[in-house]
């Protein structure tokens, strides 16, 4: 105990590694701002980049880009409508008409004191209850991923905006061009035509940043010359009343993220998807109704993407499992800098899990500054006249577009799905669906068949199992449920109708 | 202020064009393109050499991930590119079975190896909670009635050569179960939900060493010092010596056809990057060996795991071409 207090002191006691620490929350948020800019970019950059660096430091500059990186995508979500990174798009439904009805500033403060919260409940579960999660989520079988990604199907109700039929239509789509490419299972080509570039798939990132970032802006062009709302800057931090009214939702949600963000392969990007639905079935009387600028559907998806962060951590410093893509480039630093990730990395190495801990916690307090001094400054970003600040989204659309994989065709495509956005959002479709069957497509598509694979491809077997198994059963009845919860007979029992 | 940053930019790619055109290799960064994802086995190995391969060449390697059907994203690439040694290949074993398997036209035989450099064993792994605790247990539990449940990564991927072994030699049928790759296939195995996996060593050692995993027998001739009591396959089932040495392997390679004298910069610098001790400790910890072959003996190398693995998966059903079509030899 004395000893793991020492390790969490590390970084406290080198005034290198707290500079960084604050220098990747501050870079961090900027990257995570960028749409196309990624964290998971930005930590993969940064361990060439830190090569020859002492694995602390560079330690600390990564957990740093993390949590500023995952709270950078939400603001541009809120102001713009232009969701940074898969992890913020949540947010958006109701920061940006927040942000239209002069509110933007409250919204900002309210999401940086939630997220700094959830954060630290992230960074609580990882060090008292790493082991025990990390072994239940290795419970999680393909077929649990496959419900889970049931689930997810599922928010398209949420998101999908006024007429159910479109959002599905745009959702199908998606699940649709996420099929190209190599068939996860048997390596057969899909809707390739033999184009080698069509061969490694639609990137969900790429498809993201011309749906949300170019087709936004070309939507916004139609508002040139219009005055954009002023801003009421007051009241930015969020009274003490307002933080308690929202707390039981807040640790609700950011549990949700731990443990989403604590399964394998699963991260911020699920976690808040999930955490904006369940609010929505859930919260009673939301400050106002959800999807016109609802608290409620802020704080829960951002609660949810910061407590995902600790939760990544779980598996891989208890079992050398990533518990999401930036977790799995970290396992690489690891590696390189002659570590042995793995179950016996606590127990040969125990400084570092309490030296992340402690990282990840100063990011946190960061976090709380550098958001809430830049509020004001970010808040006056929707003053800029349309016609200067939409150029400057196009801009940094293609440039993170590229940025991605250093690839022209990903800019083609960015640029096509930004057109096609613009169609959508003038017929009325909403292009969130479309991000969401890009993002969920494949994990149906690989888990199904993997529990299938896994009952000998017998159908009563396969069934069975969504029985059986206890976590299968509970996440089959959830489903059951969230779709009982939208008749009429049950929103009547409840009172909502 | 955009323009004029523009018109810089512009000349600037102009003068690095114009300069290119003379003086000795390597006059400019090279760009270093990784088959596999950041995270990976590869993307690990490129980035633990690259930084000290740059200290000796005296350029900039700029490093990027194009992962995608197999890697044959990043071999096309390459492939496509000019044969002058500033477009390299970070690649691993894959591009040997592209062509049996139909995913591209390409192979090894369209690169010229710059240096093979770290190889890796196959350990079967099991689950720690699966009745059998030996090989020869395991081989009679899978000619059993009821099929074990094998976790690969694809048809073609190295667990599935492996099975494919399996297959000929004791003639035993597994019901495969197909993940995205060494970890997350060792992931279901840890949680239950497939028995077994013929996995890399560098990604199973840690495993087996905690009790997580199982491991039965690793597909070598001599047992691997990172694992001391796992025995070797061949201690059990001689009959594996006709397909082994086989593993995974991380090389570095250009387009077929890159000047002798490049190829030879290069070649010794990743060579002399490679004693650098900071690499040997990366190999060691990785679970790997240090190879090191380049020129001829590299082509050797990839010509003979070619043959075996290609002539397996074909065997074994998994291939859509005949390598017979490709005149790739059947192995001795």
């Amino acid at each position: 105990m004395e000893q793991s207090f020492q390790y969490f002191l590390i970084p406290f006691l080198s005034w290198e590694m707290m500079l960084l620490i604050w220098a990747g929350v501050f870079a961090g948020i900027w990257v995570g701002a960028i749409p196309g800019l990624s964290v998971t970019m930005a930590a993969s950059l940064l361990i060439s980049f830190t090569f020859s660096w002492d694995l602390n430091h560079a330690l600390a500059l990564i957990c740093g880009v993390f949590v500023g990186g995952v709270y950078g995508g939400s603001i541009t979500a809120i102001l713009l409508n232009i969701p940074g990174a898969p992890a913020a798009i949540a947010t958006g439904i109701e920061g940006y008409p927040l942000a239209q009805l002069g509110e933007a500033g409250k919204a900002i403060g309210l999401c940086t004191t939630v997220s700094v919260f959830a954060s630290f409940v992230g960074i609580l579960a990882l060090s008292v209850a790493a082991p025990v999660i990390a072994n239940f989520s290795l419970k999680f079988s393909p077929r649990d991923f496959f419900l889970l990604a049931v689930m997810g199907i599922l928010l398209i109700g949420s998101i999908g905006g006024g007429d159910p039929v479109k959002g599905v239509a745009a959702g199908a789509v998606g699940v649709l061009l996420s099929m190209v490419g190599m068939d996860p299972s048997t390596g057969e080509l899909r809707y390739t035509f033999g184009n080698i570039h069509l061969m490694a798939g639609i990137s969900f990132v790429t498809a993201m940043i011309g749906l949300f970032g170019v087709s936004e802006a070309l939507t916004q062009f139609r508002n040139a010359g219009k005055k954009s709302p002023k801003q009421n800057l007051d009241r930015i931090i969020p009274s003490w009343a307002t933080f308690v009214k929202y707390l039981p939702l807040s640790i609700r949600s950011s549990l949700l993220g731990v443990f989403i963000g604590a399964l394998p392969g699963t991260g911020g990007d699920v976690a808040a998807l999930l955490a904006y639905d369940q609010a929505k079935r859930t919260v009673r009387n939301p400050s106002r109704p959800f999807g016109t600028g609802a608290y409620e559907g802020i704080v829960a998806p951002e609660t949810a993407n910061k407590g995902a962060i600790g939760g990544a951590f779980i598996p891989m410093l208890t079992l050398g499992i990533p518990g999401d893509a930036v977790t799995a480039i970290i396992i690489g630093a690891l590696y390189i800098h002659g570590l042995k990730p793995g179950p016996m990395l606590m127990i040969e190495t125990p400084h570092l899990f309490w030296m992340i801990v402690s990282c990840l916690s100063i990011a946190s307090v960061a976090l709380m500054v550098l958001g809430l001094v830049s509020v004001k400054p970010f808040a006056k970003i929707i003053e800029i006249p349309k016609e200067i600040i939409m150029p400057v989204v196009i801009i940094l659309s293609v440039i993170g577009t590229y940025a991605i994989q250093n690839s022209v065709v990903d800019i083609f495509y960015m640029i096509g799905f930004g057109i096609l956005g613009y169609f959508m959002r003038l017929y009325g479709y909403a292009t969130g669906p479309m991000v969401l069957g890009l993002i969920l497509g494949p994990m149906l598509d690989a888990n199904y068949r993997r529990a299938m694979q896994g009952a000998e491809n017998q159908l009563l077997p396969f069934l069975e199992g969504f029985v059986t198994n206890p976590i299968s059963l509970f996440l089959t009845l959830s489903i059951v449920f969230l779709v009982f919860s939208q008749t009429k007979v049950y929103r009547r029992w409840r009172g909502f109708e | 202020m955009k323009k004029r940053a523009a018109i810089l930019v512009s000349v600037l790619l102009v003068l690095s064009i114009a300069g290119a055109a003379m003086a000795a290799y390597p006059e400019k960064s090279i760009q270093g393109l990784i088959q596999w994802g950041a995270g990976g086995g590869t993307d690990n190995f490129a980035r633990a050499v690259t930084p000290l391969v740059e200290k000796i060449l005296g350029q900039t390697i700029i490093l990027q991930n194009r992962p995608g059907a197999s890697g044959a994203v990043a071999t096309t690439m390459v492939v496509n590119g000019a044969a002058d040694g500033y477009t390299l290949l970070y690649g691993a074993e894959n591009p040997a079975n592209y062509r049996v398997l139909d995913l591209s036209p390409l192979s090894f035989h369209d690169l010229d190896p710059v240096v093979i450099a770290v190889e890796g064993a196959v350990v079967i792994c099991a689950n720690p909670e699966t009745p059998y605790n030996t090989m020869d247990e395991f081989v009679e539990a899978a000619k059993g009635e009821k099929k074990i449940r094998m976790a690969t990564s694809g048809v073609g991927g190295l667990p599935y050569v492996a099975g494919a072994m399996m297959k000929n030699i004791h003639g035993t049928e597994f019901n495969y179960i197909q993940f995205d790759g060494d970890g997350p296939g060792a992931t279901a195995v840890m949680g239950g939900h497939a028995d077994v996996m013929p996995l890399a060593l560098s990604t199973s050692v840690e495993y087996i060493k905690a009790g997580r995993l199982k491991g039965l027998a690793v597909l070598t001739t001599k047992r691997v010092p990172q694992l001391p009591d796992v025995p070797a396959i061949t201690e059990i089932y001689p009959e594996y010596a006709q397909y082994l040495p086989w593993g995974p392997f991380y090389g570095v390679f250009a387009k077929k056809g890159t000047p002798a004298d490049v190829l030879a910069t290069l070649s010794d610098a990743f060579t002399k990057a490679m004693e650098d001790e900071r690499f040997e400790e990366f190999v060691k910890n990785s679970g790997g060996f240090k190879n090191g072959a380049t020129g001829t003996e590299a082509v050797s190398y990839l010509e003979k795991f070619e043959s075996t693995a290609s002539w397996l998966i074909y065997n074994a059903g998994g291939a859509k071409k005949s390598p017979a079509e490709f005149n790739i030899p059947e192995p001795k």
